[in-house]
């Protein structure tokens, strides 16, 4: 690239850096600054942190717990999706059957309509199996959407393992479990880490859901925000520091798994 | 131990008939070849001895015993894949080693059958290389060492040369002969080049339409083809066939007479191939006149292609023939065609005339 272009390429990238950033920068100095720095009319940068929201919100409120729901929401939530969604994204790759495609592209018409239609009757659903107010509803809840996130992002990376894989590795000596589970898997590892990060991150930003579906002990992090817009006023510090957590195990995968995110967002989905 | 295809018929799916009534049978340690034009069903042949393709009807034996419905793994058979299919994960060492690992073979035994292989292939300097970073003529051996470490009954190769540039395929083509000759085991091998068939295989078998057509030794599928097809097929430049009749012991066509005595009346095709074809500088008994149209030079022969009236025919000699350089198109040339190296084929089935 010549030498004027990479000066506005350059530029460009550190406009949109501030833009994405200065939010997150806002967040993270909110979370550290006291009430009334934080209401202050005129946006304060030079403020003496206060550390006083932090263990005020976890371990006064109780809101510590609200992490590990969050996980293991997320957690189990991935798993579930990943162990059903990868072996029938195995299947969409590789046989044919009546109906496929149709099939396929049901999985996708899933995401279509807007959560909070679903929603209501999903409520009564649970109500009436006696699930409310537990971590597993929310986990059931969210497997819907990850599911076909995994079909669709899964198929393509099986579709891009040449078919001799599968045959060398009969020819080899495998059953055809043996072969899915010790040949293929192995293969797909890279595109099963991008799909898995994303799931998780999905289901553990996911608000609305569990919102309607948990309501006490089983809160996920997301839902326990609201609960600090008090009649007194919003409690933004507090606010901020629970955001700043909630943002931490997103940027941690995120740097993680980066390049495959990357390859299995731009190739895994579209080729299929 | 003799291992058969009866009558074996494939369709798939969207109605294709890829093998039609298919029978073969061939003893182990035999080098055989199927062979065909592409569409002629002989890699879905070599899919289904495999166990990777279900026939739609009929049966595979290996020594008697009725193999059909087995998965691939307890056939005892190997293959290597036209893009060799090595495992990228793997090393080149953990590729070849993964059949004997996924068969239970003693851990302290893996070892060395693995170095044995490699060495008999010449890949042990790329253990530890992964298949990314080798050459096709490279992964290709590898895939062959994988396919031969376990010892397996058969070994199976689908079109394993077509991916290697000209001079690795006669490298590696002559490389098999040499396995061959020296571990005994049974290989089948699917190609559409008739050079390779015949320069590999023990037998050939030669397919069409999903059909047997000749099952021979490759000297005898040249000197007697069992059909038009086959004359054609083998050999380069194709055999000459010219479309007549013979007739009162003469045969005749357009722009050619040939005595053929003892020959019934019929419609036939007559073939000769262009290497046998007596070429002489000036009018001879019993040869033919013809007009020189093109000459191709194909060191160490000459390729020369010569018409009368309609008929067109290609003759192959030696390039150093005496006044061959002389010739030029346009020139008349005489050509002997002997009787002993002519073929009839039945003008309507194509099938060889005795």
């Amino acid at each position: 690239m010549r030498k004027p272009w990479r000066m506005v390429a350059l530029a460009t990238l550190v406009v949109v850096l501030v833009i994405a950033l200065t939010p997150y920068l806002w967040l993270l100095m909110t979370s550290f600054k006291t009430r009334l720095d934080a209401l202050a009319d005129a946006p304060v940068w030079l403020f003496t942190p206060t550390l006083e929201h932090y263990p005020m919100v976890f371990l006064d409120k109780g809101y510590l717990p609200l992490v590990g729901n969050s996980l293991i929401v997320a957690g189990v939530t991935t798993a579930l999706s990943l162990a059903i969604g990868v072996p029938a994204a195995y299947v969409f790759a590789r046989h044919d059957f009546a109906g496929k495609e149709d099939l396929f592209f049901f999985f996708l018409t899933t995401r279509m309509a807007p959560p909070i239609s679903v929603v209501v009757p999903m409520f009564l659903f649970f109500g009436y199996v006696g699930l409310i107010d537990t971590r597993t509803s929310v986990i059931l809840a969210h497997s819907t959407f990850n599911l076909s996130l995994v079909v669709w992002m899964m198929r393509g990376f099986f579709a891009d393992i040449p078919r001799e894989i599968d045959e060398a590795a009969q020819m080899d000596g495998h059953t055809r479990t043996g072969m899915f589970l010790r040949v293929l898997l192995p293969l797909a590892a890279p595109g099963m880490a991008a799909t898995a990060v994303l799931c998780f991150i999905l289901s553990w930003n996911e608000f609305l859901y569990a919102l309607i579906l948990v309501a006490f002990e089983s809160r996920t992090l997301t839902v326990g925000i609201p609960g600090l817009v008090t009649p007194h006023g919003t409690l933004w510090g507090q606010v901020a520091a629970v955001a700043v957590v909630a943002t931490l195990p997103i940027i941690v995968f995120t740097f993680l798994v980066q390049r495959h995110l990357v390859r299995g967002l731009t190739f895994g989905a579209v080729k299929g | 131990m003799a291992v058969a295809f009866r009558n074996v018929t494939k369709v798939f799916p969207d109605g294709t008939v890829a093998l039609d009534g298919f029978e073969l049978t061939f003893e182990t340690g035999e080098f055989v070849v199927l062979l065909g034009p592409s569409g002629s069903g002989k890699t879905t042949a070599c899919r289904i001895l495999a166990g990777l393709e279900p026939a739609t009807s009929g049966r595979i034996e290996v020594g008697g015993r009725d193999i059909t419905d087995l998965p691939p793994r307890e056939r005892g058979m190997s293959m290597v894949f036209q893009n060799y299919a090595l495992y990228a994960h793997k090393s080149v060492y953990d590729n070849i080693a993964y059949p004997l690992r996924v068969r239970g073979v003693p851990k302290q035994e893996i070892d060395g059958r693995v170095r044995d292989t490699a060495r008999l292939l010449q890949i042990d300097e790329l253990m530890g290389r992964r298949p990314g970073q080798l050459s096709g003529g490279q992964a290709q051996r590898v895939a062959v060492a994988r396919a031969l470490v376990w010892q397996p009954d058969i070994c199976l190769m689908d079109e394993p040369l077509s991916n290697l540039d000209a001079i690795l395929r006669l490298q590696t083509r002559t490389e098999l002969k040499r396995l061959h000759a020296e571990l005994k085991t049974t290989f089948v091998f699917v190609t559409h080049d008739q050079e390779e068939a015949m320069t590999l295989g023990t037998r050939i078998a030669v397919l069409k339409d999903g059909s047997l057509v000749q099952f021979d030794t490759p000297r005898e599928i040249y000197h007697r083809p069992a059909s038009r097809f086959v004359a054609e097929f083998i050999g380069r430049p194709a055999m000459n066939v010219i479309d007549g009749a013979i007739a009162g012991g003469r045969f005749r066509a357009d722009g050619l007479e040939l005595a053929l005595p003892g020959r019934a009346d019929q419609a036939v095709g007559l073939g000769i191939r262009p290497e046998h074809i007596l070429l002489h500088g000036r009018p001879k008994e019993g040869a033919q006149a013809f007009r020189l149209d093109v000459k191709e030079l194909v060191e160490p022969d000459m390729l020369l292609f010569v018409r009368r009236g309609a008929l067109a025919l290609v003759v192959r000699t030696k390039a150093d023939l005496a006044g061959l350089d002389a010739l030029e198109p346009g020139a008349e040339v005489h050509l002997e065609l002997p009787g002993e190296r002519l073929h009839l084929f039945d003008a309507a089935s194509g099938l060889r005339q005795p």
